[in-house]
């Protein structure tokens, strides 16, 4: 078994590498790397079959997507410089965030839940458990997240296809060029 | 390995995803930040459902949703890039005030 800190430097570096990037590429790359860790970190979590889900829905979904988005659009590649004041602000905002909220878990007492879920109490790590609770308890809940992404694939076919008729010819040479 | 190693390292991923929020100015840039948080979430959910839940299958269905509707916005913040990206020659989101009221 892979040790957790390993696994959490793999995923902590993969995503400083996604922010701090100019070149979008290597951003979505330093994604990859921490999506990887993470779900390295869901095995660690004894939850495999998400850890399954996370390479196969996020590494060869989304990532590519994205590299795809990146590739077909003729000005998202490069970034205009961010300003140095922004920075500031930003990870100002991010230490702030991280202090109050590691004092918050360190001062909390963490205790196992004492109330049960609604399908009791068990121990049962199982995929076949997982499978049960979806299509029994979780039914409403599972086909409404079917609908939400036929939703999804309608919405951006529909926006990604649309061709405006009003749209500055001017504009549209300026991108070809 | 305790609990609140991994709640701190799921904070650590959290804080870096809404640095590159706030700080990037590329729409596909901001879009990396989202998910490194919406991924720390996930991790957060599963160590609690590793160490403190009554049932562990709860904690794996709430982070399938999460997975779920992490694809279904990023399929939709793809598509709009791809839409402003090629009406525009400008880059930067602060350019993008169509919307504004």
């Amino acid at each position: 078994m892979i040790p957790a800190g390993v696994v959490m430097i793999i995923s902590i570096a993969g995503a400083v590498i996604a922010v701090a990037a100019r070149n979008i590429v290597h951003a979505v790359l330093g994604l990859a790397i921490a999506l990887g860790g993470i779900a390295l970190a869901f095995l660690l979590l004894n939850s495999p079959f998400l850890a399954a889900m996370e390479v196969l829905i996020y590494i060869g979904g989304i990532t590519i997507a994205m590299i795809f988005a990146v590739m077909l659009s003729p000005t998202g590649k490069h970034e205009p410089g961010t300003s140095i004041g922004r920075r500031i602000a930003a990870g100002l905002v991010s230490v702030v965030f991280f202090v109050a909220v590691a004092a918050l878990i360190t001062s909390t007492d963490l205790a196992p839940a004492t109330e049960t879920s609604p399908a009791g109490t068990s121990d049962d790590w199982s995929v076949q458990a997982i499978g049960r609770h979806l299509l029994d308890d979780y039914n409403v809940a599972f086909e409404l997240l079917s609908v939400v992404l036929l939703v999804a694939i309608v919405g951006a076919i529909s926006i990604a296809a649309r061709r405006d008729e009003d749209q500055d010819p001017a504009i549209d040479d300026e991108v070809e060029a | 390995m305790t609990l609140e190693i991994w709640l701190i390292f799921a904070l650590v991923l959290f804080c870096i995803g809404l640095y590159g929020v706030l700080a990037r100015r590329n729409l596909i840039a901001i879009l990396i930040g989202i998910e490194l948080m919406l991924n720390a979430v996930n991790i957060n959910v599963l160590a609690f459902n590793h160490y403190v839940a009554p049932d562990p299958a709860i904690g794996q269905i709430i982070v399938l949703f999460v997975i779920g509707l992490a694809a279904a916005e990023a399929a939709i913040v793809l598509s709009i890039v791809l839409t402003v990206y090629r009406q525009r020659t400008a880059i930067d989101v602060e350019d993008l005030t169509e919307l504004r009221g």
